[in-house]
Parts: structure tokens; sequence; C-alpha cells
């Protein structure tokens, strides 16, 4: 039988899992020399048989535990080379996920809707193609009311009969009207009140449209969010909290917000409605042209013929209505110098967002 | 409109504020300001009067009333009636005659005799210079002058210019002839028609009333007697006028605007004060003045419980009564009310509610505070166009496609090369001739957009979502539509776009929570005015699971990608979004997954090239009945040696809900699909 030291220096010097492998057969396996002890011993006379059965157990114990421990040894030593073996470059780009991309006109739309929603405005909708009577009339502004000159319009070759559903006796009830593409949202206000009556609070978002040269600052197709509160008591004061709040909002800042005198048929009083600079919050600097202010949307108190129109009493009812401009609000917001890029379909741009 | 500080300041004992704080006031209370201007010894304010005032505030004098409320300052008029000659009267002279009643409220004349024409003083044509006026004599310059100090418009006529059989002079203000013509003043022509309101002596036409004077009583230096006319006009019948001429004056501009009749007297009387200053001669005694309806002052009532409901703020009495006052309306106070009377001036002062807007703007809204409103809490009602337009973008743009937004209009060309004819509705004055009609479909821009892309992309994936507008039946329908375009320079096989796109469908409509939509064959009919679109045999009639249709996804055809100039395959699908939006469903529940093993087993079947895979699957699963629970096709493949056939593999996965199926089940459920399969003629590969 070997010398049990040379046995576990043996052991310790096994190179791999299979050099292990082979010492264990060597010794241990079926025809192993530890193993050939056990089997010649009942060859011995039973004096030595016990003898030498306990020195051979004892060495078999003794080798099983070196084995086992070199083997644990191995297999931690193999993964940790294994390990250094598989290191990848981690600064290596990950792999691309192809998401497509939302329009920043529809992402700013989402979040003006979603301020005004939360502050319990209902959506409402209204055509595009518009006759005279409710992108003008039922507006206060009659035809050839100079005031119409505030709004240039794209006329259609087509006439409509329209069957005006208004619950006034000033409009006349079935009327060929001329056809136009809507110059702003708010038609809707007026189509809403005639199947609704108050209080409510709504907004209209859409697209409207503009007989005017366009250029960085000007387009022919934007976007326009109307609003309109109506109730027995919505006062100036009301509005004045409700905008800032949503400017506020929108823009995730503290602003002031400020009114000025304005004139709209459909409003009485008007106001042109000025926020704080974003920039410079308000002290002047290029980007408010040094005034400190930045128009943002006309608004005002619905003005009683409005009311009328539509078969309100116009001594019961008040509120407040007003149009911002989406297009306008997107440029602030993600800082695009040029309104034409929103419908230019251009990849290069519309994959920012 | 241009305004001199100068010339404001001529209103005022005190002196002005400075120009800059002189706008701050007006910005903040009245009206913008586009720009402050040094102009030698004077400022020039561009001053951006709200149509609303126009009439009262297109002139120094209603500017400097506005101011005068503003900073609390009274203005001063200096005298200006003319001194008259005792001798004759103008009603000696001259006749007025009015003929077109309806659009002239009022026509004031006056004579002066044996002025000298010449030159204005210095002062007069700074001012006009300041507010862009050309000097050109001082009877013309006086005119402007006072157009610009009182917002009266105001013309000279030379009185022995003028055709008539007497001594005295007749003028006649009356429609046109259709076909008179007249040559203006600065030598144009003019044919006229009988809507045309004109002032004419016995023999012809003058000017066009409020609009332009004529050649024929023009002003020349050797002019010696003048009639002065101060006169008014109905706005809208100057308006339309000078819309159908193409001709916008200082004039016309204050007529289309309105302005308070009684000005006419008020003006003529200080142009000839300043006539005679400025050119000497004689005034005769009194006017000429038709006025056949006369204006009176409005009153209004004015609750104070009403002035506070609108505002949300409560202004103090005596603010509100000195703020009216200022703006020289008279207040009287009957306690709870008011009482208050409108100058004339004022004609945008109609309500209750005017009387507040000039109370708050004055008063100054940033008085007002913010308060949020109380009411109910209802949460609002979801629109559902716009839930379900959103929905879809989401899902679009998680399956890798990019919005895009279009303009309504297309053009000439486009209507050339998608022949979409009488369908569109047409512009009647459009920006363009590429942007002459409204889209009758989202298509044709988006496959703009793909060729424009496609100079700096290998592939291009969008979508719209937008309005079309068709003329049907007489009718105008305005339609919702979801759309988007496939196209790709480089990689895998080009059939593949259309199945690319196609599953893009199916996660959309199974997303909308859509079952059953289906993809028939398209078949155009003879009379389908879009066929040319498509390239047929690509192209897919999307349907509902009881066969209405509701979109398209195809190929579009190349005669139409060489019209357009793209040389790769485009797919396109189009779809109604209000069908879709009406179909979708937010229900959906969960399906306990299976306690019982699945197994799948495969089979290749040949069939020909004519046979539509969907046939196949049909076949399988109404065969395989309740056991089957899924037939997929993992390959298709058309090699050469097929001779015209194709091989398709299916994984048939065979599940029950309630019990592990027993091989001998599913064998016989094997053998009856093959059995079927080959019923059809189609061959089993092995």
């Amino acid at each position: 039988m070997e010398d049990k030291d040379k046995i576990l220096r043996e052991i310790e010097g096994a190179k791999d899992l299979s050099s292990l492998e082979q010492i264990y057969k060597k010794y241990l396996g079926k025809k192993g020399e530890i193993s050939l002890v056990f089997r010649n011993l009942k060859d011995l006379t039973s004096e030595n048989r016990i003898k030498i059965a306990k020195e051979a157990n004892d060495l078999k114990k003794l080798v099983e535990e070196a084995i086992k421990s070199k083997e644990n040894q191995l297999k931690k030593d193999g993964i940790k080379n294994q390990s250094k073996k598989d290191k990848i470059d981690v600064t290596m780009p990950g792999e691309k996920i192809f998401f497509g991309h939302i329009h920043p006109l529809t992402k700013v739309l989402r979040e003006i809707s979603d301020i005004f929603g939360n502050m319990g405005f209902e959506i409402v909708d209204g055509p595009e193609v518009e006759t005279e009577f409710y992108n003008f009339d039922a507006l206060n502004m009659p035809k050839n009311h100079p005031a119409r000159d505030m709004w240039d319009t794209f006329w259609l070759k087509e006439n409509q009969k329209l069957k005006v559903s208004s619950k006034n006796k000033n409009f006349p009830s079935e009327k060929i009207q001329k056809l136009l593409l809507r110059t702003h949202t708010s038609p809707v206000q007026v189509r809403f009140m005639e199947k609704n009556n108050p209080p409510f609070r709504i907004i209209a978002p859409g697209r409207i449209f503009r007989h005017e040269a366009t250029d960085a600052s000007h387009e022919t197709t934007f976007y326009q969010t109307e609003g309109l509160m109506v109730d027995k008591d919505i006062t100036v004061a009301n509005f004045k909290a409700v905008i800032r709040e949503f400017f506020g909002r929108f823009f995730s800042k503290e602003v002031s917000i400020r009114l000025r005198p304005s004139f709209f048929p459909f409003t009485e009083p008007s106001f042109e409605v000025d926020m704080s600079c974003l920039v410079c919050g308000g002290k002047g600097c290029p980007a408010c042209s040094q005034g400190g202010w930045i128009e943002m949307m006309g608004a005002g108190m619905v003005h009683p013929n409005v009311f009328k129109s539509v078969g309100y009493d116009a001594k019961k009812w008040q509120g407040f209505a007003f149009g911002v401009g989406v297009d306008r609000m997107a440029m602030m917001k993600y800082k695009i110098g040029d309104i034409r890029l929103f419908n230019s379909g251009d990849l290069r741009f519309l994959q920012q967002f | 409109m241009i305004f001199s500080y100068n010339f404001l300041q001529s209103f005022f004992k005190e002196k002005l504020p400075t120009p800059q704080k002189l706008v701050d006031f007006l910005v903040a209370h009245s009206f913008e300001v586009e720009e402050i201007k040094k102009s030698g010894e004077d400022w020039t304010l561009d001053i951006k009067v709200l149509s609303s005032r126009a009439h009262d505030c297109f002139s120094h004098l209603g500017m400097a009333r506005e101011i005068g409320a503003l900073i609390g300052k009274k203005i001063e008029l200096v005298k200006w009636d003319p001194k008259e000659d005792r001798g004759a009267k103008t009603a000696n002279f001259v006749g007025v005659d009015i003929v077109g009643k309806k659009s002239c409220l009022r026509y004031t004349a006056r004579m002066a005799c044996n002025v000298k024409v010449g030159s204005s003083p210095k002062w007069i044509q700074k001012r006009l210079e300041s507010c862009g006026f050309r000097p050109i004599n001082n009877i013309v310059d006086v005119t402007n002058y006072v157009m610009l100090e009182t917002g009266q418009p105001l013309h000279a006529f030379d009185f022995d210019k003028l055709s008539g059989s007497s001594k005295k002079k007749k003028i006649i203000v009356r429609y046109a002839k259709n076909g008179e013509k007249i040559t203006s003043l600065d030598n144009k022509e003019y044919k006229l028609d009988a809507s045309i309101l004109t002032i004419a002596d016995e023999k012809d036409v003058l000017a066009i009333a409020g609009i332009k004077g004529g050649k024929k009583a023009e002003i020349d230096k050797n002019t010696k007697n003048i009639v002065l006319e101060s006169a008014n006009f109905y706005s809208t019948d100057i308006r339309i006028t000078s819309q159908s001429l193409g001709l916008k004056t200082d004039s016309s501009l204050r007529f289309e605007h309105e302005i308070d009749p009684s000005l006419t007297s008020f003006a003529i009387n200080r142009a000839a004060q300043l006539i005679q200053e400025v050119a000497g001669g004689e005034v005769l005694t009194g006017m000429v003045d038709v006025y056949p309806k006369k204006v009176f002052q409005k009153k209004i009532i004015l609750n104070l419980s009403r002035l506070k409901n609108i505002l949300g703020t409560e202004i103090p009495k005596s603010e509100a009564i000195k703020i009216l006052k200022n703006l020289q309306f008279e207040v009287k106070d009957l306690g709870k009310v008011f009482e208050v009377i409108a100058p004339t001036f004022r004609l945008d002062i109609l309500i209750e509610e005017d009387l507040i807007e000039e109370i708050a703007r004055i008063y100054g809204y940033e008085k007002v505070p913010n308060v949020l409103p109380q009411g109910i809490l209802i949460p609002p009602k979801r629109n559902e166009m716009f839930f379900w337009s959103d929905f879809c973008r989401n899902i679009l743009k998680e399956a890798g496609l990019c919005e895009v937004l279009n303009y309504s209009f297309v053009g000439e060309k486009e209507k050339e090369i998608f022949r979409f004819g009488n369908q569109a509705l047409e512009l009647e004055n459009p920006m363009s001739q590429n942007q002459k009609y409204l889209r009758t479909s989202l298509v044709f821009n988006l496959l703009k957009n793909v060729k424009e892309n496609l100079k700096y992309f290998e592939g291009v994936k969008i979508f719209e979502i937008g309005k079309i507008f068709r003329k049907e039946k007489g009718q105008i329908r305005e339609k919702r539509m979801i759309a988007g375009a496939f196209a790709k320079i480089k990689g895998t096989e080009k059939k593949q776009l259309f199945y690319e796109a196609k599953g893009v469908l199916d996660s959309l409509f199974s997303g909308l929570g859509i079952s059953g939509v289906w993809y028939d064959e398209y078949r155009p009919t003879p009379e389908d005015s879009n066929s040319f679109l498509w390239n047929i045999g690509k192209c897919a009639e999307v349907k509902t699971s009881d066969g209405k249709e509701f979109g398209f996804l195809g190929e579009i055809s190349p005669a139409i990608l060489e019209r357009i100039g793209v040389e790769y395959p485009i797919v396109v699908f189009d779809l109604d979004s209000e069908k879709i939006y009406s179909f979708a469903s937010e229900e959906h529940e969960y399906r306990q997954t299976s306690q019982h093993p699945s197994a799948i087993r495969d089979l290749a079947i040949l069939v020909p090239q004519n046979i539509l895979v969907e046939e196949v699957l049909n076949k399988i699963e109404i065969i395989g009945g309740g056991l089957v629970r899924d037939v997929d096709i993992f390959d298709i493949y058309e090699g050469e040696e097929l001779s015209g056939k194709k091989s398709l593999a299916f994984h048939i996965i065979f599940q029950a809900e309630d019990r592990t199926l027993k091989s001998e089940e599913i064998n016989s459920a094997m053998k009856k699909i093959i059995q079927a399969v080959e019923e059809m003629g189609w061959e089993i590969r092995k």
C-alpha cells in the first residue's frame, strides 16, 4: 500500500478535474489500491484483519475528504478562470430597440387635455370645414363685420344648405351657407352649447386654417385649443386662476399671468393673456424682447349675444372662453424655431420626440 | 396706426408722461404699441388700435381722450370755430341732394372763398409727415390734418369746376350708373356700378363716396373757391365697395369701422377754421347739413352686483364713477345701479358688459385676484374619438411607426396622379396651385413623406391620423382616417413589407380588442375609383368578421410609384377610424392557462400557388375541432423544384382544458386532418 503522504501530495498536485478523477480511480475505484486492501481482508488472520481494516478505513476517509476538497477548489478556480476568459466590453453600445415616435403637437395636445381634464374639462370636437354661420355669425360677427378681417379665411367653392338649429330668431332657420375652413376652434363652442346646457367646462382642441403667407412663425395650418367654462358665477378672477394653473403645469414652472384689454366680438370683456417669460422670469431678456412677458392667448367673458344665439338666458349664465395656439406652446416647450417643421413630415425632426 | 407724440401733447395743457411711460399705460389698459420711434423733435408711436375702437381712436383726439382717462387728466380743445363772413351763406351757393339715403347718414358742406392755395405751414407738414402723409397743398393738407385730428375724413372740391346750370351748384349723393367711370386724383380710372355710392355734380361723378376723390374738381394752384365735404357713409357699403374696387384709403379705413355721425359738423368747422388760418379767404356763413336721422346718446343701466359678479372682485363705487367720468360718460348713481350715458363717439358701448369692460380695464386686471372656481366635482366625460385615436397612436408607436401630420391640402398634380376628380372640395382662394383642393385621402401626402425621407433613411414607417374631405352624393363628408406607409431600401425580401404592415395592423386590432378581422383579396368593382392606386395582386380589403370592409392594406401600384418618382415598393394601409373606434372595446378578461400539457405536431402541406394560406388554416382548424388550440404557420417555401406549388409548414397545437390528451386522441385527430387535406387534392410532405 502506498504511503499516505504520497497519496495526499498526489491529490494536491492534480491539475484539473479529470486528473483528480484518475487519482480517485487509482485508489478508490473498483480496482483501486485501497479497494483492493478491503477485498483482500478475507485472506488475513482475524487479528491482522481488524488492524488493517481500521487502517484502510482511515485512509479511505482521508483520501475521500482530500479529493472532495480538492475537487471543490478546482471547480472554484475553474469558474474564476472561465469568467476571466468570458469578460465583455461593457462600454459597447446596447442593442437598439426601434420604437416609433409621437408627433410633438400630439404630445402637447395630450398634455393640454390632461391638465384641463384634471380640472374637470371635457374634450369636445367639431368639423374643420365650417359654415359661415358657425365660424362668424353665431359668434357675434354678422356678414361684412369688419372684425371678420381679424381672421384671414380660406373659402370653399361649395355652398351648403344649413339648417341652423339656433334658437335665436335673429338667424334664419334655413339658409344657403358659404363654406370655409374654420379659422378658429370657437365654432365648437356654439355647436356644443346648442346641444348642451350649463353648467359645463369644455376644451376643444383641433386643426385650424388661416389664409396667410407662411414663414418661420406663420402657418396656413395649425392647432388651437378652445376652452369654455360656463356656470352662474364664473368670473374673470376664476379665469386668471385656471389659466395660471394651466401654464404653470404645462411649463412645470411657477408663472405669473397678465391680462391686457383686447377685442373679440364673441367676448366682453376681452383680453390678451401674457405669461411671464420662461427664460428670465419677467425681468426682460432677448427671448421676450426685453418685455418680460410673452403673449399666449386671447380670451374673455362670453358675450351675451353668443349665449343668446344658442338660446341661453344671458342674464343667468356667464363664463369665460379662451383660445390658445398649440403650435406656439410646442415651440416654446421644445425650443422649435420654425412652425413649418410640424407639417414637414421630416423624420429627422419627428424622430426627436 | 401711427400717432405723433407732439400732436397728442397738443390736447393737454400739462406735460404728458414720457413716450415710454405713455406706452406702458396704453399697453396695460388700452392698446398694444408696436413701436416707439424718435422722429426729429417728435416721437411716433405705432399703436395697434383695437378694431372695436377704430371709430374713435383712429384719431389723435380720440387717443388723447383715452390717454386723459388713463392718466386722469382732462383734454383741452382750442376754440376752433371759424370766423364766418357775415355777407354770404354757404346755402346760397351749394345745395346737397342725397339720393342714396341708405348709404349716406349725413352730409355736411361748407364753403370758403378766395383762398390762396400754396404749401401749408411747417407745423402742419411736420405732423402729417410724422404720421406718414405726404404734404400736397394747404387745402388738401388741412383735410388730411383734420382727419388725423378728429377721425373724420374730409374732402375739398374746387367750386368753380363743378358743373351746374345756375349759380348755386348742386352736390348729389347718388349710386353710380352701371359702367360710369371716374378718374381718381392719382390718375387711375375706375369703372363703377350701381352698388357704388358716389358724390356727383349735375353732370359727372366727383368722388367715390368715402373712398377717393376724382380729378374733375381737384384743388389746384389756381383754385379760389372751395366746397368742403364732411359726411358720414354707411360702414358696410364702404367696406363692400372698397373690397370690390380693391381700393383701400385712409378715408375708407375709417368709414369701414363706422364713425360717429355727430362728428361731421365738428370736424368741418375745425377744417374751415384751419383753412382760414393757413390759406386766408372768407368762410361763408353756416353750413349745409343734411342729417335725416340724428343719433342720440345711449342710456345704459349698470348693475353694480353684475360688475362684481363678472370680475370676481369688488371695485369701489367711487373708483368706478371716476373711471366712467374720465372716459366722458355721464353717471347717475342710483344706489345699486348706475344710470350711464355714453357719449355718441363711443359707438362700441351698447350693453352693460361694455361698461364693465371699460371699468375693469382702466381699474387694471392686475388688481383682480386669482380665484379657483368652485363647482360640483364630476369627472369629465371621456371623448371616445380622442381616446381611441390616442390608443391607436400608442400602439402604432410601439410597433415602430412615426407619427406625421400633413397639410389638409393637395394640388393639381395630385388630382392628376390620384384622379380624385370631382370628389374633392376646391378652395375659392388657395394659397397656391399646390394647395388647391382638400385632401380626399391621407395617402397622397404620406407617399410624399416617404419619398422625401428615403433621401435620409433606409427605411420609413410612418402613420397619420387626420381628416379627409369628400363630396358624396351632394353631401360634404368629413372623415377621420388612420393611414400608414412602409418602405425599405435594403433588407429582407420585398414581399415581406406587406406582411410587416399586416403584422402591425394585427397588433393594432388586437390592442383595440377587435377580433375576427380578416383580409380579403382586393377585387375592385369597375366603378371603384381607387383601383389604380393599388398593385392589385398585393392588396387586401380589411374586413370585420361579418364581412364589412373598413379599410385597405396593399402595395402602391408601380405606375403611381413611377409618377411620383419612388423606386422602392411602398406598402400602405388606409383605415376608416370612425368604424374602428366603434368596433374597439376595452373589455378584457383573463383566460386561465390550461393545467394540462399541450402537444405540438408539425405538418407540411404542398398546395397550388393560388391556394390562400387562410383556406388551409381554416381547414385544419375546422377538422381538428375542439382539440386544436392553435395552428401557426412557421414556414412558407416556394422553390423551383416544387413546380409551381408552395410548401406550407404548420405547428398544430393540441390541448384540452379538462384533461391531458392521450396520444391516441391526437393521432386520430391528425389522421382526420391529413385525410381532409388530401381530399382537397393537397399533398402532405413527409
